[in-house]
């Protein structure tokens, strides 16, 4: 029973399903506990120790089903464990002579271990594959190199099985044609898992997020107005209003301030206090401190696709900046640059008509998120603490390149929460090159905000 | 009184007006077994606070709760010295320092004196537990339930680490204290942020998901004897298809059992789309929800 809980346990870890070996512990203590023949309880200790959060449920199922249904190697020794497949004793010895089979690449090395019972060499150099970085930076660019992995394992999956089923022709085990069925069956298995695999990764399922399309009627005729579609006139308008709007948050803000020094008296505390200077009330402590609202990392995306809406990102952007104390600011298109500074010294009109017009960033580029946020993972990941709020302001189409899904799913565990803002209605979301299906799985919330209606109602969540 | 087997686990609960489903019935027993926290996450409203009270009732244990938000900290959480009482002894006693320090022949020595009797004010009688010492310092096991964790600050997560994988609650004045007897401990989350991998690490994990029409209907059953089948059919076929609609809060099962008491209350028999617009306001609780399903009562409430 340990070896097949540590093996499965490899596994997970190949694809990246972090699994210690206090809970492989824990795990087969348990097993003790229930009856193990008994599949449904089997399956729940399993998952009630390796899978940690919701979000890797869709992961564990997937290898669940590869370790214990597509293959049957690793149960040959304990009879009592799940997995019908178990082959019987003519295919055993007919896979275990594949190590005769001639594999030149480590992918073929990989496969026929799979077949043979054992997976993690496979699932490591999938896992691999799906969390690879464009690292060439040549002038065009692409996710290519993803694609031609996932090219190369399908051949190399076909190559395998002509081999295998020419090689199984002259095998003495395999006389019997009821064997040779079913190793024909035991290889096909696998290899159709495999194939699954390679092309599906199982995604992140991202059960907790909130999606917000609606929003209050705030103002009916200009609040409903597209940011793409204003004119001059509205946009003068509009300025105003977010004006009025910013004005009203910092009264808000600097109200919550004032508050906190004329609280009720903490009388637990005044005394703590006090026993310092033997309880004379030296200083008093009062109470109804509001939360301190915490640090947030905005990114913002100024390209062509989303012009007409990044001003208005980048003013409520500087509002932000203004509202709450610590407030890191970036911009990007495919590359990244901070304009914290640049808000922080200007009025307004200026830092947004200069974070418009910086050197470092080539506005006609096209724009490329996964670059974007592989240029932050390394140059910025510092600025991330347990406390941090990231807003990440964008539409999401990143020109079918590579998007890089799993920087935004390390930046997801070294923050507080993370809050997509994008300018296209709920109905375009994931047509042609948007990638926002992508990272949906990482975020917490994911808001349409491409009227001023949508603006208000989240800054006023924040804020609020 | 422990659980002897999944299947006991699933009697006594049920016994508790709780139907588990296998899943948390095994996760529940082997939790028991190996004493390990279990945390929950799901939903809100799928009765993962619920869960933590039939445990307690089925076993006939106190239930300590703990509901954690942002700030919570160890003062309120774990123990608070009692200052006002400590500074009133020292008001009280100092006369007695005199008696103490008498007879000192250095100022060394006399410090030395009065160093021998400082455990005075650092001892049990000036602690005031709070749940979370509470519930290890309990003479009779408990159920301890800890309630949106993922509400409290990263900072309180850290020191509920200590707690949850010894048992053991360190003091820095008095050193660490024991457990009398061993809780059983429920961690429930809805997923407000990612708990950090320490504390999962610690823990059994169980989701709990909406319950499915079946499971659902017994439910409702349990708790309201008097509900027609075909009310109760009708009813629980809405409400799933409710929960398939993108509102800003789903019905959950609390909520189709509070709809299913005002029916009864109403003396309402079929489900008809007049009777579904006129109680909508007990499922759904925001009137942009309302609003959006009074335009399709028609299919909400038509037969499959």
């Amino acid at each position: 029973m340990i070896r097949v809980v540590t093996q499965f346990a490899a596994c997970c870890r190949a694809s990246d399903l972090r699994v210690s070996t206090s809970e492989v512990l824990d795990c087969s203590r348990q097993m003790a506990l229930v009856d193990p023949g008994d599949e449904s309880q089997f399956r729940i200790v399993l998952q009630a120790n390796f899978v940690k959060t919701r979000r890797d449920q869709a992961r564990f199922d997937a290898l669940y089903r590869l370790f214990f249904h597509c293959q049957g190697a690793p149960a040959k020794d304990e009879p009592g464990s799940p997995g019908d497949h178990s082959p019987s004793r003519a295919v055993r010895s007919a896979l275990d002579r594949l190590d005769s089979l001639d594999a030149q690449t480590p992918m073929d090395n990989a496969l026929a271990s799979l077949i043979q019972g054992d997976p993690v060499p496979f699932l490591s150099q999938v896992h691999d594959l799906h969390t690879r970085e464009e690292t060439r930076t040549i002038a065009l660019k692409s996710n290519l190199g993803q694609l031609s992995g996932k090219l190369g394992i399908m051949l190399a999956i076909n190559g395998i099985r002509t081999r295998i089923m020419s090689l199984a022709q002259g095998m003495e085990d395999l006389t019997d044609p009821r064997d040779r069925r079913r190793f024909q069956d035991h290889v096909d298995r696998a290899l159709g898992a495999a194939f699954d695999m390679a092309v599906n990764e199982p995604g992140e399922l991202n059960h907790s997020l909130k999606i917000v399309s609606s929003s209050d009627k705030r103002f009916s005729g200009l609040g409903e107005k597209p940011f793409s579609c204003l004119s001059a006139q509205e946009m003068d308008a509009m300025r105003e209003v977010i004006r009025l709007l910013v004005r009203k948050l910092k009264d808000q803000v600097t109200r919550r301030f004032s508050v906190r020094n004329r609280g009720v008296i903490d009388i637990k505390k005044t005394l703590r206090l006090a026993s310092r200077f033997q309880g004379i009330p030296l200083g008093i402590v009062y109470k109804n401190k509001p939360p301190r609202k915490s640090r947030i990392v905005a990114l913002c995306d100024v390209s062509g696709s989303v012009w007409s809406a990044a001003r208005f990102m980048l003013s409520v952007l500087y509002s932000l900046q203004e509202c709450f104390d610590r407030v890191a600011s970036f911009i990007f298109v495919s590359d990244l640059a901070e304009v914290t500074g640049l808000f922080d010294r200007n009025d307004i009109n200026q830092a947004i008509d200069k974070a418009l017009t910086r050197d470092d960033i080539n506005y006609h580029d096209q724009t490329d998120y996964g670059a974007a946020l592989q240029a932050f993972r390394h140059r910025h990941m510092a600025v991330l603490n347990p406390k941090t709020t990231v807003i990440i302001m964008g539409d999401g189409r990143s020109n079918y390149h590579n998007p890089q899904g799993h920087i935004l799913g390390e930046i997801r565990e070294r923050c507080r929460r993370i809050i997509w803002l994008n300018p296209e209605p709920e109905s375009t979301w994931g047509t042609g090159d948007s990638e926002i299906r992508t990272y949906k799985a990482w975020c917490h919330e994911v808001r349409t905000c491409m009227n001023l209606n949508h603006l208000i109602s989240f800054v006023e969540e924040l804020v609020l | 009184m422990v659980f002897s087997s999944v299947a006991d686990v699933q009697a006594k609960l049920e016994a508790a007006s709780y139907i588990p489903s296998v899943e948390i019935a095994t996760v529940v027993f082997i939790a028991m077994a190996t004493q390990k926290p279990v945390l929950i996450e799901g939903p809100a409203g799928v009765g993962k606070t619920e869960l933590a009270k039939a445990v307690a009732s089925s076993l006939d244990r106190k239930l300590i709760r703990l509901q954690c938000y942002e700030g919570l900290d160890e003062a309120k959480a774990l123990y608070e010295w009692e200052y006002a009482k400590q500074l009133l002894y020292t008001q009280m006693v100092r006369d007695r320092i005199n008696t103490v320090i008498a007879g000192a022949v250095s100022l060394n020595d006399a410090v030395d004196r009065i160093a021998a009797q400082e455990d005075a004010f650092f001892s049990e009688r000036f602690i005031q537990p709070r749940p979370l010492l509470q519930a290890i310092l309990s003479t009779e096991p408990v159920v301890l339930l800890i309630d949106e964790v993922d509400k409290s600050d990263p900072e309180f997560e850290a020191f509920l680490l200590e707690l949850l994988s010894d048992f053991q609650v360190t003091i820095p004045e008095l050193g660490t204290r024991k457990p009398i007897t061993i809780p059983f401990v429920v961690l429930t989350s809805n997923n407000y942020r990612d708990m950090s991998d320490a504390l999962k690490r610690r823990c059994l994990h169980l989701y709990i998901d909406y319950p499915s029409p079946e499971r659902e209907m017994e439910i409702i059953k349990l708790r309201l004897p008097g509900i027609e089948d075909r009310l109760l059919e009708s009813l629980i076929r809405t409400v799933v298809r409710l929960r398939s609609m993108d509102l800003k809060k789903k019905p959950c099962i609390s909520e189709s059992l509070d709809w299913a008491r005002a029916l009864l209350a109403l003396g309402i028999r079929d489900l008809t789309p007049e009777a579904v617009d006129a109680t909508l306001n007990v499922v759904l609780k925001y009137h942009a929800d309302v609003r959006m399903v009074r335009q399709a009562l028609g299919a909400l409430v038509k037969s499959p």
